[in-house]
């Protein structure tokens, strides 16, 4: 059900530019969903995915 | 090509690897196809995937092999997937490498495959909980560059 993707964002620049990345580590949700900057502590990812999924 | 692990890198990733637990499967997926980093990429990772008896890797393309390409949801190159393996039974946790691993992302590439090799996530048991109850995908993109 999860998939977890490393983008080398310098390779694929298209994709960086659509999610709006300026700074890394940036952690996209479901292709746009939700964004989240920076390495943040698994309850503030997990936050994220709920809140993706709930609604 | 020359070899891109220096010795001493070699050694260090040795260490390491000594205590992996199970075995872990790269299947790396390159393109003939404005790929500037995918011979770089592939050499790498067969050059990690030989340091430890624990470690084998396949390489297909993402072209001629499209039905595993998309089986395993790779739809970059390079790409590489870190998957479970048991004798021949492949297992997918769904973890992926897009770009080239090098820099400050090598060690994503050595962490993964370490984790992989655990069977563990190391997540608390709140978030297993949780994901465990998903009843729709989730794909988590980390974008990072290498320096």
């Amino acid at each position: 059900m999860i998939q977890a993707e490393m983008v080398e964002a310098t390779e694929f620049p298209e994709l960086s530019m659509r999610h709006g990345v300026s700074g890394v580590p940036q952690t996209t949700i479901n292709d746009g969903k939700a964004h989240v900057v920076g390495a943040v502590p698994e309850q503030n990812l997990l936050a994220e995915i709920q809140r993706v999924v709930t609604k | 090509m020359a070899q891109l692990l220096n010795d001493d890198i070699i050694k260090q990733i040795q260490e390491v690897f000594a205590g992996l637990k199970n075995p872990v499967h790269l299947m790396f997926f390159g393109s003939k196809h404005d790929c500037p980093y995918c011979d770089d990429t592939r050499q790498l990772v067969e050059e990690v995937a030989a340091i430890s008896d624990m470690l084998s890797f396949a390489v297909y393309d993402m072209e001629t092999d499209g039905d595993l390409a998309a089986k395993y949801n790779v739809d970059k190159a390079p790409g590489l997937v870190i998957a479970a393996r048991e004798e021949e039974q492949i297992t997918d946790f769904g973890v992926r490498l897009s770009g080239i691993p090098s820099g400050h992302e090598f060690t994503s590439l050595i962490q993964d495959i370490i984790l992989v090799s655990n069977r563990d996530s190391g997540l608390n048991p709140q978030t297993r909980a949780f994901l465990k109850g998903l009843d729709k995908p989730i794909l988590l993109q980390v974008f990072v560059t290498p320096t």
